[in-house]
């Protein structure tokens, strides 16, 4: 062997070395590499020998997921879950657990699924899988129907109403920081936020979270969004992190509730239902 | 074999690498070196007024520096910090106090007040496959060892440690039975070894999660129930202060304390059964609290009311309640967004911008200072 083929060798070797070591070292890659092998998904297995999709939710945010007078959950995330473990064929079993335990619920195997107006996190993502938003929960720019504001810029010079305290107070304080001149007129509620817009005209726009403005829109207020969302809180479906087939099947119903309007009816039912309660005028 | 000896060329790259990686540490160093400043102290108008900090899994020094630094300036004088014993003692008898020293070292040159929270159990001090918050009793005496090291490191810098959390609740014992007697022979086994070798060292007990679990539950005790059980066991010597958990839910701060309600009076009622057991001259500090304002969740309250109930239960803890040493707040600030209701609760994004609830909280607690 001359000396050239002794140091190509020993470089060889080292790349070995250094790929077999890193592949060693990092989970991810086996998880990758075992499943391009071997792709099944032992949840979606035992939801179907099971006839039942487990569902974990904190029944306490409404109009998402509550408790109804006998204590049985209700809510958006009830009935989505419902209606797509029946598009499986199989039914949902809802399992009512606290939010912080939820993902210990799904790492050890107690629930299948978690939807529970969970927000996407990027750091859960090596523990999980995710689907895609079915729902934002942001915060938007809304406006009255007639008004000619239709942009972040159209609110320069403009008075917009924000809830003291509130997400939007804060990121209404952060575009004046940035140099938007508009001025900022707290309200103490949501209620006489949307109520200067509309009734008394004090305020041209508001910025309010996406929940309170899809209630007040189902409840036939004259509001409309402006722009993609200012701060966006995507809610997702969390299934376990090797549930390929399971987020697969879930991926093709959610597309076909987006399309069929399913999840349009269930902003209605849920958002309209709930309306009354915190919505102005 | 390759003659190096001969071949001299070839240690050329070698002697570039090791440059190269000589340079970027040394840039690195120079990167996170963050400068120490001099002592300050806390301008407030309230000496009661504290937070709960999180800076427990807070990596970067200039992070941990701003936050204190914030919580100056809010004027608030008092933190408490949590300083898990599995960090610190990973294996048994070595400790690392590399990030307890950083925390403890800003927060004193910020001029605050440190309340340590000691906890979390190493994995060599407990079975297999248990949580982090598994302890039993063989094991007092090693949580009693850390504690004895902790204060003796840190004496005259932190001057008070709340010994666990939450022992009225199944999930804060590993998932076993919360049981009074347990948690009253671990103060009494821990409290002497740390007045062995810091007497001035004041410890706080309790620490109870306000509940209204039901006899039997298998998640929690009742706090008022806990807390009579704790003194029918002999705990009243074994700890100096009494550690509250004070959550306003979706009541007001003035809302009557009521055993069937959690509220933030709920206090009243500890503080009641501190001195029908003859512990009257005892204070307490409230170590957890406050008012969530997520906007659906159904223990949250509107933002608005959030900012009113906080400055009022500072107001109560000042004026109204002279057995209270201080009230800390859950929670300043997180290292990361928690993305859940619990982002909630802070008073500064992970971003270090600013709520309106801290400058509300801070316009009162600094009303007369510059």
């Amino acid at each position: 062997m001359t000396q050239r083929e002794r140091i190509l060798l020993v470089t060889a070797g080292v790349i070995l070395l250094l790929v077999f070591g890193g592949v060693w070292l990092n989970k991810g890659v086996q998880e990758a590499l075992l499943s391009s092998f071997w792709r099944s998904d032992g949840t979606w297995e035992a939801i179907q020998q099971r006839g039942a999709w487990r569902v974990g939710l904190d029944p306490s945010f409404p109009p998402f997921e509550m408790l109804d007078a006998s204590g049985v959950p209700i809510g958006y995330d009830v009935e989505l879950a419902h209606a797509l473990a029946a598009s499986w064929g199989v039914r949902a079993d809802i399992v009512a657990i606290g939010f912080d335990s939820l993902p210990d619920a799904l790492k050890a195997g107690k629930i299948d699924s978690i939807v529970s107006a969970y927000p996407y996190d990027e750091r859960l993502t090596q523990d999980f899988l995710f689907s895609t938003p079915y729902f934002d929960a942001g915060l938007r720019i809304a406006v009255h129907n007639r008004s000619t504001i239709n942009e972040l810029s159209d609110l320069s010079g403009a008075r917009v109403g924000v809830e003291w305290g509130g997400l939007g107070d804060m990121v209404g304080r952060r575009l004046q920081r940035e140099g938007l001149t508009l001025t900022l007129q707290p309200f103490e509620t949501p209620e006489e936020m949307i109520a200067a817009l509309l009734e008394a005209n004090s305020v041209e726009a508001i910025l309010i979270d996406n929940v309170m403005l899809r209630k007040a829109q189902a409840a036939g207020l004259p509001l409309r969004a402006v722009n993609a969302p200012l701060e966006s809180i995507p809610y997702v479906i969390v299934m376990p992190r090797r549930a390929y087939e399971l987020q697969r099947q879930l991926e093709n119903s959610l597309h076909q509730f987006q399309t069929d309007g399913k999840l349009d009816e269930l902003e209605r039912r849920w958002f309209a239902e709930h309306a009354t309660e915190d919505v102005a005028p | 074999m390759v003659d190096f000896r001969k071949h001299w060329r070839l240690w050329i790259p070698f002697a570039v690498f090791l440059t190269f990686a000589i340079g970027l540490f040394w840039m690195q160093q120079r990167t996170l070196r963050v400068a120490i400043v001099p002592p300050q102290t806390v301008q407030t108008v309230n000496p009661k007024a504290g937070v709960h900090t999180r800076l427990t899994d807070e990596v970067e020094e200039w992070k941990i520096k701003r936050t204190l630094e914030m919580v100056r300036e809010l004027g608030a004088p008092w933190i408490v910090e949590y300083f898990p014993w599995a960090y610190i003692e990973s294996e048994r008898g070595r400790y690392h106090w590399t990030h307890a020293d950083m925390v403890v070292r800003h927060a004193r040159q910020q001029g605050l007040r440190i309340i340590a929270r000691l906890g979390f159990v190493p994995e060599w001090a407990r079975p297999k496959d248990t949580t982090p918050l598994y302890l039993d009793e063989e094991h007092f005496v090693d949580f009693g060892n850390f504690a004895a090291k902790f204060v003796e490191r840190y004496r005259g810098d932190i001057e008070y440690v709340i010994l666990w959390n939450e022992p009225n609740l199944a999930l804060e014992w590993g998932y076993t039975a919360p049981d009074a007697v347990k948690y009253t022979q671990l103060l009494r086994t821990v409290y002497p070894m740390i007045k062995a070798v810091a007497p001035e060292v004041r410890v706080l007990g309790g620490a109870l999660a306000p509940t209204l679990a039901p006899p039997g539950s298998e998640f929690g005790v009742n706090d008022l129930f806990f807390l009579q059980a704790m003194y029918d066991a002999g705990a009243g010597d074994y700890f100096d202060i009494l550690a509250v958990h004070a959550y306003g839910w979706h009541f007001d701060p003035d809302s009557p304390a009521d055993p069937e309600v959690v509220n933030f009076r709920r206090t009243e009622l500890l503080r009641t059964i501190m001195v029908e057991n003859g512990d009257a001259e005892k204070p307490i500090i409230i170590t957890e609290g406050g008012w969530n304002d997520h906007p659906r969740w159904t223990r949250a309250v509107r933002p608005a009311q959030r900012i009113t109930y906080t400055v009022r239960a500072y107001e109560i803890a000042q004026k109204e309640w002279p057995w209270l040493e201080a009230l800390c707040f859950w929670v300043f600030r997180f290292p990361w967004d928690q993305n859940s209701y619990q982002d909630y609760f802070t008073f500064v994004r992970t971003d270090f911008e600013p709520k309106p609830i801290y400058r509300e909280v801070q316009q009162y607690l600094r009303a007369f200072a510059p």
